[in-house]
C-alpha cells in the first residue's frame, strides 16, 4: 500500500540535490558572492517539510486507563479500584472514553488533531523495562541490538543527504536516546536554549557582538577546496556556516513568545522549546522528548494522573500554540511506551508490567483516525492485552508517510503500513 | 627484514629543512597538541630525534606519583568520573604522550562502555591492557581483549555456553576487532562462537569455565579442529584482512582521512613485515614521505580529546580534569563511555552543527574564564605582546593552525587585534578567542 502524498517526495528530491550536488552544486549556484557558505546554509534548512515530534512515556504506561474501552465489564471487574468510573471519563465515541485526567487530549480530539492506533505491539513481548524499551528504540524484538536504532538507521540511510544538517535533536538531559543512535550521524541531545548558541566570550556586549561577527565572517570564506565535495574545510565552513544561521535563529527564537501560554511542568517546557524552534526554522525533522514515570506498581492513581495531567496540558498547549503560528499541519507528535500494562490490578492498587497498548499521533497534517480495535479484555497472553499492529508498521508509516524517508533500511525490512489519510 | 618503501619510504630532510611546521605536523598527531616549546625543541632536535623522543622519551616520576594518586581515588571512589580524569590526567602530563594517543586509540578500536561494564576498577584493568600493548604487540592486545574482564562483560562473555553460543564477542571480533565487513561469513561467527564458549567471567577476572566450553570440532577459514578462543585469535591474525583492516585504521587516525587503496595496502605490507610490532610500525609511519606529504597536513579533523587537550597544551593549559571530562561528552566523546561497540568512527561524524558552536563557545570559554583549565601562555616570554597586529596574528597562525591563512582572512583578523579595546592582554584573548573558533582550528 502506498499512500504518500507528493509532499515528502518533493523534499526528499529537493534534499537528494542537495547532497548529490554537495560544494559544486553550490558552487555552480553563483559562488562568487561574498557569504558564500551563507547560500549553502539557506539550503540545509527544514523550512516547509514535515517534523517528527516522538514522545516516549517512559516506565510502562497503563494505556488501559488511557484509553478506556467503557462498554466492556471485564475492564470494571479486573480493576475493582483502578477502574475510571463510567461517569467521570471523557466520551470520545460508543465505545472508548479518555482518562478524566485528559481534557487536553480531548480538546485535540475534538478539534481533529488527535488519531490513536489501538494494540501495538510485538511478537513475544519482553516484560523488561530496559529490554522492551531498546526493542521499541532499535526496532529490533529478536535480538539484542544496542548498535544502532530505528532513527538512526534511517538517517545513516539519508546520511548523504543530510551531512553538516542536524536532522534530529533530543531534548534530554541523559544520553542520546537508542532510538537516535546512528552509525554515520550524529545527533546532538541538548537542554535547551541555552546550548545552541555562539558565544561572544569576554568583553561588553559591543565587543561580543564584534568577535562574533567576525568568527561568521571569516567561516563563511570561500577557500580553495570550496568546489571540491571531499574537501574537509570546506565542510567544516559550510557546517559553521549553517551553525551560525541556525544560532541565530535559535536566539531569534528566544524572543518568539509562545502564541497560547504552556502548564509550568517538564513537558510543558521542552514542548514550548520544540515549538521555538520549529517556528523559528531551527532545522530538525525529528525531535526526541521524554515523559519519565508512569512505572506505577502501587497507589497508582495519583501518579498516574498527575503524568496524564501532565501529558494532556503540555500536548494541547503544543498544538494550541502550533496552530496559531500556522504550524500544526506540519508537525506530527507520536507517543509510546515500552508496554501497556496488566489487565488485572494488582494488591498495592497498582498495575504490572504488560504488553500491547496505544498509540497516539498529533497533528494537523493527518486525518483523525481511530486505527484498529481495542483489543480483548478476555483473549489475553498471560494477562496482558494481545497486540494486532507491530509497532513496526507504525514506524514505517511515520517514515515513508510523513518524512518520506525510506522505511527498509531503518526498519531492516518491509512492514505493512496504515493509511496515515 | 626490507626497507620500507615508496609513500612509506623515510624522508629525506637533507633534500628539504626541516620545519618548524613539520614539527608542529608531528607533534599534533603523536600527541594531543604541542606548546610553543616543543614545536621549538623538536625544531633543533629534527626528524629524527623528534620522533625517537616520541617513542622513547625520559620518564617523570612526578608525574607518575601523581597519576597513581589520581588513580587510587578513582578505585576507592569507584566513580566513573573520577576514572576519566585520572586517564585525562594521563593525556595531558605523561612524559610519554604518544602512549597516551595509542591507549586512546585502542580504547577505540576495542570500544567498551563503562555504563554497562560498571566497575571503575574493570575498565581501568582494560585501559592498562591497551596502555601496556599500546607501542607493543597488536596479536598481544588482541589476545588480551578476548580475555579482558571488561570485554567479556561488554559482549556477554558469561551467556556464551556450550550448546547456547552467544555470538555477540566472536561477530566482534571479525567485524570490528581483526577483519572488517565482508572478510568472513555468518558460519565463521557461528564457530567462532562455539571456540569461545566457556570464556567467562568471575570476581571480575577471566574464568575458563570448562563445563561450559564446547569441545567440538569447528572450521574456521578452511581450517578445522577443536579449536578454542586463542586459536581463532591466531587465525584471524593470520588472515590477509587483518593487517589490512589495521593498516586503515592507522592511517585514517594518524594520517589522512581517505587513504588511497595503495597506501593501505603498503602499510598493511609493512604491519604485516614488522609482525605486528606498533613502536616499528608508528616509527616509520610518523618518519614517511605520506605522513609529511601535503595532502596529509591538516587533513584530520580533530576529534573532541585533541581539540580540547590540545588547545591547552599549545597554550601552555593546566586543564580543570572535571570541567574537560563535562566538555568531552558534551562534544561527543566521553571517554571510557563509547556510544557503541563501534567506537567514534570520528573524521566528519565528529560535526554536527550544534557541536561546531560548542567547540567555538570552548575557545571563548578557554580563554576568557577558568572555567576549563587555566592557561599560562599569555604570560610566556615567548609572546611579544607589542608585536604588530599583523605580525601577532602570524604567530599565533603559525602556534595554532595546521595551514596557514589565506592572506585576506590574516587581515581580518589583524584589523580585529588592531580595533579592539582594552589592555594587551584583553586584546590578545580577543584575537585568540576567535582563531580558535575557526573551521581550520578543527583540523590538525
Amino acid at each position: 500500500m502506498n499512500t504518500t502524498s507528493n509532499l515528502p517526495a518533493i523534499l526528499a528530491s529537493r534534499r537528494r540535490f542537495l547532497g548529490q550536488a554537495g560544494a559544486m552544486g553550490i558552487l555552480a549556484l553563483g559562488a562568487q558572492a561574498p557569504g558564500f557558505w551563507a547560500r549553502a546554509a539557506q539550503g540545509a534548512v527544514n523550512r516547509d517539510g514535515r517534523i517528527l515530534v516522538l514522545l516516549q512515556l517512559a516506565g510502562g504506561n497503563d494505556g488501559l486507563n488511557t484509553v478506556i474501552p467503557h462498554t466492556r465489564d471485564e475492564y470494571y471487574r479486573l480493576r475493582p479500584s483502578l477502574a475510571v468510573p463510567k461517569g467521570a471519563a471523557l466520551k470520545l465515541n460508543d465505545e472508548l472514553s479518555l482518562n478524566p485526567q485528559l481534557v487536553g487530549l480531548k480538546e485535540l480530539h475534538d478539534q481533529g488533531l488527535l488519531s490513536i492506533i489501538q494494540g501495538v505491539g510485538y511478537p513475544a513481548p519482553n516484560r523488561s523495562h530496559f529490554r522492551s524499551m531498546d526493542i521499541w528504540h532499535s526496532a529490533v524484538p529478536t535480538k539484542e541490538h544496542t548498535r544502532d536504532g530505528w532513527l538512526g538507521r534511517a538517517m545513516d540511510a539519508a546520511a548523504n543527504s543530510l551531512v553538516g544538517q542536524v536532522p534530529a535533536l533530543a531534548l534530554e538531559t541523559g544520553p542520546l536516546p537508542l532510538a537516535l543512535v546512528a552509525g554515520r550521524t550524529s545527533v546532538p541531545t541538548i537542554q535547551g536554549v541555552q546550548d545552541y548558541r555562539l558565544s561572544g566570550g569576554a568583553g561588553d556586549a559591543l565587543e561580543q557582538q564584534r568577535k562574533r561577527s567576525l568568527i561568521g565572517s571569516l567561516a563563511n570564506h570561500r577557500g580553495t577546496g570550496a568546489n571540491d565535495a571531499d574537501d574537509d574545510l570546506a565542510f567544516l565552513r559550510r557546517t559553521a556556516t549553517t551553525a551560525i544561521a541556525t544560532a541565530k535563529r535559535i536566539e531569534a527564537s528566544a524572543s518568539h513568545k509562545p502564541t497560547k501560554p504552556y502548564p509550568a511542568t517538564g513537558l510543558g517546557r521542552r514542548l514550548e522549546t520544540i515549538a521555538r524552534f520549529i517556528a523559528a526554522d531551527v532545522g530538525p525533522q525529528v525531535y526526541f522528548v521524554s515523559l519519565d514515570g508512569f512505572d506505577t506498581h502501587s497507589d497508582q492513581a495519583q501518579a498516574h494522573n498527575a503524568l496524564l495531567t501532565e501529558l494532556g496540558g503540555a500536548t494541547r498547549a503544543f498544538f494550541r500554540d502550533l496552530e496559531a503560528s500556522g504550524l500544526a499541519k506540519r508537525v506530527l507528535l507520536a507517543t509510546f511506551s515500552e508496554f501497556g500494562r496488566r489487565v488485572k490490578e494488582n494488591g498495592s492498587l497498582g498495575t504490572d508490567h504488560g504488553a500491547a497498548s496505544q498509540m497516539f499521533l498529533m497533528s494537523g497534517g493527518i486525518a483523525p483516525t481511530i486505527h484498529g480495535s481495542h483489543p480483548s479484555l478476555t483473549d489475553l497472553d498471560e494477562g496482558d492485552l494481545k497486540h494486532h499492529t507491530d509497532f513496526r508498521q507504525v514506524y514505517a508509516t511515520l517514515l515513508e508517510q510523513w518524512l518520506g524517508w525510506p522505511s527498509e533500511p531503518a526498519l531492516l525490512g518491509r512492514f505493512k503500513q496504515l493509511k496515515l489519510g | 627484514m626490507t626497507a620500507p618503501q615508496g609513500m612509506l619510504a623515510p624522508v629525506d630532510w637533507r633534500v628539504r629543512p626541516w620545519t618548524a611546521a613539520d614539527a608542529r605536523h608531528l607533534l599534533w598527531r603523536a600527541q594531543f597538541g604541542a606548546s610553543g616549546a616543543e614545536i621549538d625543541r623538536a625544531l633543533k632536535a629534527g626528524a629524527a630525534a623528534s620522533v625517537e623522543r616520541l617513542l622513547h622519551p625520559t620518564p617523570s616520576r612526578e608525574f607518575e606519583e601523581t597519576s597513581t594518586l589520581l588513580r587510587r581515588c578513582a578505585m576507592d571512589t569507584g566513580s566513573a568520573l573520577d576514572l576519566k580524569a585520572w586517564w585525562l590526567h594521563r593525556m595531558h602530563h605523561s612524559s610519554h604522550p604518544l602512549v597516551e594517543k595509542l591507549t586512546l586509540f585502542w580504547h577505540n578500536h576495542f570500544a567498551t562502555s563503562i555504563t554497562k561494564v560498571r566497575s571503575a576498577a574493570v575498565m581501568a584493568a582494560q585501559n592498562d591492557l591497551c596502555r601496556r600493548e599500546a607501542l607493543g604487540s597488536f596479536p598481544a592486545l588482541l589476545h588480551g581483549m578476548s580475555k579482558d574482564a571488561a570485554m567479556v562483560a561488554w559482549l556477554d562473555g558469561n551467556a556464551n555456553r556450550r550448546r547456547h553460543a552467544n555470538e555477540n564477542f566472536a561477530r566482534e571480533l571479525l567485524e570490528l576487532f581483526a577483519l572488517g565487513e565482508g572478510h568472513y561469513t555468518e558460519k565463521d561467527i557461528k564457530e567462532a562462537a562455539r571456540a569461545f564458549t566457556g570464556w567467562h567471567v568471575r570476581d571480575d577476572k577471566f574464568w575458563f569455565n570448562r563445563g561450559q566450553h564446547d569441545e567440538g570440532i569447528k572450521t574456521l577459514f578452511g581450517k578445522s579442529g577443536n579449536l578454542d578462543g586463542g586459536d581463532v585469535v591466531n587465525l584471524c591474525l593470520a588472515q590477509p584482512a587483518c593487517p589490512r583492516f589495521l593498516a586503515k585504521k592507522l592511517l585514517t587516525a594518524f594520517v589522512l582521512p581517505r587513504p588511497s587503496e595503495a597506501a593501505v595496502a603498503a602499510l598493511a605490507e609493512r604491519v604485516r613485515e614488522l609482525d605486528f610490532t606498533m613502536s616499528r610500525v608508528m616509527s616509520e609511519l610518523f618518519s614517511s614521505e605520506l605522513f609529511f606529504s601535503r595532502e596529509a597536513r591538516g587533513s584530520l579533523i580533530k576529534s573532541p580529546v585533541d581539540l580540547v587537550l590540545g588547545a591547552l597544551r599549545a597554550l601552555d593549559g593546566e586543564p580543570n580534569l572535571q570541567a574537560v571530562q563535562r566538555l568531552l561528552a558534551l562534544l561527543g566523546q566521553d571517554v571510557f563511555a563509547p556510544p557503541t561497540v563501534k567506537g567514534w568512527e570520528g573524521g566528519r561524524l565528529w560535526v554536527t552543527s550544534a557541536s561546531l558552536l560548542q567547540r567555538a563557545n570552548f575557545a571563548a570559554a578557554l580563554v576568557g574564564s577558568n572555567q576549563c583549565g587555566t592557561i599560562r601562555f599569555l604570560k610566556s616570554p615567548r609572546l611579544r605582546l607589542d608585536a604588530s597586529s599583523a605580525q601577532l596574528t602570524k604567530d599565533l597562525a603559525e602556534l595554532l593552525l595546521p595551514q596557514p591563512l589565506d592572506p585576506e582572512q590574516e587581515n581580518q583578523l589583524a584589523q580585529h587585534h588592531a580595533a579592539t579595546k582594552g589592555t594587551p592582554e584583553d586584546r590578545l584573548r580577543s584575537l585568540l578567542h576567535v582563531m580558535m573558533a575557526l573551521p581550520e582550528f578543527q583540523q590538525m
